[in-house]
């Protein structure tokens, strides 16, 4: 087992891009090794070393390493992106992309994620005991397909976006999305605790269940009549029917 | 500036050398008999050398380029390469931006790239990247199958008009030939609807594409203009459309050529070969495309190539996008440029076991392997409708090695095996005909082989060399070499000049931008103008004071003439 636990040296005002916070990248490596990894500071060229304070215990594979991040990481972008195994566990906020193309592993976060936190992920987990922003598992700009696979737990709210262009997977929101969760959705499923809008346009596969209020329908779903769902019964929809869509959405 | 190359396996079909070891000397950018012993010396050491290659249909520059880059922002998350001190940054596959299009075709030994399609109207943005793109000579095909003045001139039966106007809309468009799109087609889109086969009426103007292919042909060699008519056939990409495309090139039987070289060049033929009545019983004919070739010398076409993985098509065929967008439910650009043809751009990603996808890519090489003579089917990928350019060492090597074809073929779709002829096919290409299909042939189809695509004396010095010696290795089992060797010049020289060493870019020259500056007798260009007047007064947006390309635009230009000859008609 290693685990590593970084610090920022000093409050990072800057954002920072550090794709290289990952198992996969630390797994097996020595203080010296992780502290000259590089990452960017706005234009600047710079590396791990320079911004954080780096302790590692141990040794052992990107499976066997866990991450541990104390202070503020709020501007700290891209952290676990493409990470394959291992665990990262966050004790404050983070700043955008958080686990961005993961396939295996699992991060866990005390504060709030900013907007992107599980990109066009593919595998593993992502907990999140805050709040998180925008395009929460979504695709980034223009793609077609944003999560593909593994599962998303936010405690907080999330806002608009959840799950936009969402091709698998599972993203699960206690409290309340902003508008349009599963916009474009073409496969998974996700289902919001608290109160939403206009969910699910575009919808050509997938699932979303919403078990507080809707404030307003899009006018694209289908009534199906009553249908229950692990025990509580919910309108069934299907849609969008302007796309001939086989979207399921479930709404209390 | 002199250059010296020794020791080079020249492959030069037009001048009969294969792969002889030949010098060559290069004096102030073109290829002289020898130099002074000032020269400067490259050795090849022994490595295949041949003309800069030659592009005849590539989707490089204006409205639609960039509106593809625009719909597509995730395409420019790979290909991205920083800035060095010589070169910009890059990014994209299929839609790259404006540079990587000048040093990605150098990379690959390219020095030479035809736009091929360009509204006149657009064409200001046209050549505004145009004057961007680095290192490789350029022009652009101007789109005229579905202007309302060239199907009123149809119409009237008035050549000299429809000269006229062709004249001018290249001059207006600073472009180099007739490229001809689903003909009619553009028009009847603007009422959502399309034209099926040769014989529709077009509303409104009574004409019909076989007027309008025919016409075009005949005022082409009036003009005398270098390349012939560029036609992208009507019914592409429709199931059972190879009879509209045979019935479309034997139309050009009607027109005699004015210069040695084709009436009528037929573009991206893989997706003009359909067998089929629907997608499931889609299949390919080829074998019946290739045989009318075969037996034609009036007409050349390109390959189109596909190549799986993503591609973003783009066209001046409105409707056919808009059918395609509908199929894929994927995201669409329309176009409509007044009163000049339609566009659409539709992202596509092809996939191996889709057997629709698996025919398409057989056809391609189908149509490769059975035409005999490689002058008559250059090799493209209709960039990047078909898929990137940078995927032309995958075809080359598809096209010398029957071992990785089967290699490939194990891979894909089973219908492959059922729906097309590829599987049975062993022909091997050689060096000197790849030479043809991306060199040689290309610059004889556009009609510049006096100084591109060969390295005869008073050529263009566009040259490269492949790090591979055509002498010791066997195409057909080292297809992986032969397929990096294509992706990687070793050298690409550019008039004169080495821009590419060891696959980077070195220099950055600004290369020239073709277009043709054809003369009509003033008569008929002044009554022309009386048309163009009353169109640009009742029906265009802009002013026509607006409309030229300024020669601003056009800052390196290459001036061909071309002018009025009688036209024999058989």
């Amino acid at each position: 087992m290693q685990t590593v636990t970084i610090k920022p040296r000093k409050e990072i005002k800057i954002s920072v891009e550090a794709e290289n916070i990952s198992p996969d990248k630390f797994g097996g490596k020595t203080e010296k090794e992780i502290q000259s990894l590089v990452a960017w500071m706005g234009n600047q060229k710079t590396t791990l070393g320079e911004l954080f304070s780096v302790k590692v215990e141990g040794s052992g594979p990107a499976a066997d390493t866990k991450i541990v991040l104390e202070g503020d990481f709020s501007r700290v972008k891209r952290i676990g992106e493409g990470m394959t195994a291992g665990l990262i566990m966050i004790n404050g906020n983070v700043d955008m992309h958080l686990g961005a193309k993961m396939s295996g592993g699992k991060i866990s976060v005390k504060g709030n994620v900013d907007s992107w936190a599980g990109r066009e992920m593919k595998g593993g987990e992502l907990i999140v005991e805050g709040n998180a922003a925008y395009y929460l598992g979504a695709g980034y700009r223009g793609e077609s397909c944003g999560m593909r696979g593994g599962k998303i737990t936010v405690l907080g709210n999330a806002l608009d976006f959840v799950g936009e262009h969402m091709c698998g997977g599972e993203i699960f929101v206690k409290g309340n999305t902003g508008i349009l969760p599963g916009l474009s959705n073409n496969g998974g499923k996700i289902v919001i605790g608290g109160n939403t809008s206009r969910p699910g346009s575009e919808m050509s596969k997938g699932t979303i269940i919403v078990n507080g209020k809707v404030d307003e329908m899009m006018p694209v779903f289908k009534l199906e009549g009553d249908e229950a769902v692990d025990g509580v019964t919910y309108k069934k929809y299907t849609g969008d029917v302007i796309g001939n869509g086989k979207g399921l959405l479930y709404v209390k | 500036m002199e250059l010296l190359i020794k020791n080079g396996a020249v492959f030069d079909p037009v001048n009969g050398i294969k792969g002889d070891k030949t010098d060559i000397s290069v004096k102030d950018g073109k290829i002289v008999n020898n130099v002074s012993s000032k020269a400067t010396v490259l050795d090849a050491g022994g490595r295949l050398v041949m003309a800069g290659g030659v592009d005849a249909h590539s989707h490089i520059a204006g409205a639609k380029v960039n509106v593809g880059r625009m719909m597509r922002p995730e395409d420019s998350r790979s290909g991205i390469s920083p800035r060095t001190k010589i070169t910009r940054p890059c990014t994209g596959y299929t839609v790259p931006n404006v540079y990587a299009m000048g040093y990605r075709y150098a990379q690959m030994g390219y020095t030479t790239v035809f736009e091929a399609a360009q509204a006149i109207m657009k064409a200001r943005h046209t050549h505004e990247e145009l004057e961007e793109i680095p290192i490789i000579d350029k022009g652009a095909l101007t789109l005229f199958g579905s202007n309302w003045p060239t199907m009123d001139f149809v119409r009237e039966k008035n050549m000299d008009k429809l000269a006229a106007y062709v004249a001018w809309g290249l001059l207006a468009s600073r472009g180099f030939g007739i490229k001809c799109v689903n003909p009619g087609g553009g028009e009847m889109w603007g009422f959502g609807k399309n034209v099926t086969g040769l014989d529709d009426v077009v509303p409104s103007f009574d004409v019909t594409p076989r007027e309008i292919i025919v016409s075009l042909m005949k005022v082409n060699e009036m003009l005398g203009l270098p390349h012939s008519v560029h036609l992208h056939c009507n019914n592409l990409g429709n199931p059972g459309n190879y009879k509209t495309t045979l019935a479309s090139m034997e139309l050009a039987n009607q027109v005699k050529a004015s210069k040695d070289r084709q009436v009528m060049h037929v573009t991206h033929l893989l997706f003009n070969s359909w067998g089929g009545t629907n997608w499931g019983d889609f299949e390919s004919k080829a074998d019946e495309i290739a045989n009318f070739l075969n037996n034609h010398d009036n007409i050349t076409g390109d390959m189109g190539q596909m190549i799986f993985g993503s591609a973003t098509t783009m066209t001046a065929d409105g409707p056919k996008q808009y059918a395609n967008a509908k199929l894929l439910h994927a995201k669409w650009s329309n176009g409509d440029v007044e009163l000049e043809d339609a566009s659409g751009v539709v992202p596509i990603y092809y996939v191996k076991q889709i057997s629709v996808h698996a025919i398409m890519w057989a056809i391609g090489l189908e149509l490769a392997l059975l035409t005999k003579d490689p002058y008559k089917m250059l090799l493209t990928t209709d960039h990047p409708n078909g898929g990137p350019f940078v995927n032309y060492s995958e075809v080359i090597s598809l096209l010398m090695s029957n071992k990785k074809r089967q290699e490939e073929i194990k891979t894909v779709h089973e219908a492959v095996h059922a729906k097309t002829k590829l599987p049975g096919l062993d022909r091997e290409l050689d060096f000197s005909e790849i030479a043809i299909m991306t060199r040689a042939g290309t610059s004889k189809v556009l009609g510049l082989l006096d100084t591109k695509g060969h390295l005869g004396v008073g050529a263009d010095a566009d040259i490269s060399i492949y790090d591979i010696k055509p002498d010791q290795i066997d195409p057909s089992v080292e297809h992986a070499k032969i397929k990096s060797a294509f992706s990687s010049a070793a050298y690409t020289i550019k008039g004169g000049q080495v821009v590419v060493k060891d696959g980077q870019i070195t220099a950055t020259p600004l290369g020239r931008t073709y277009w043709v500056d054809a003369k009509v007798p003033q008569q008929h260009h002044d009554e022309m103008m009386k048309d163009i007047v009353r169109k640009f007064k009742n029906y265009y947006s802009i002013q026509l004071a607006n409309y030229m390309v300024q020669d601003e635009y056009v800052s390196h230009p290459q001036v061909i003439k071309a002018g009025a000859i009688p036209v024999e008609v058989n």
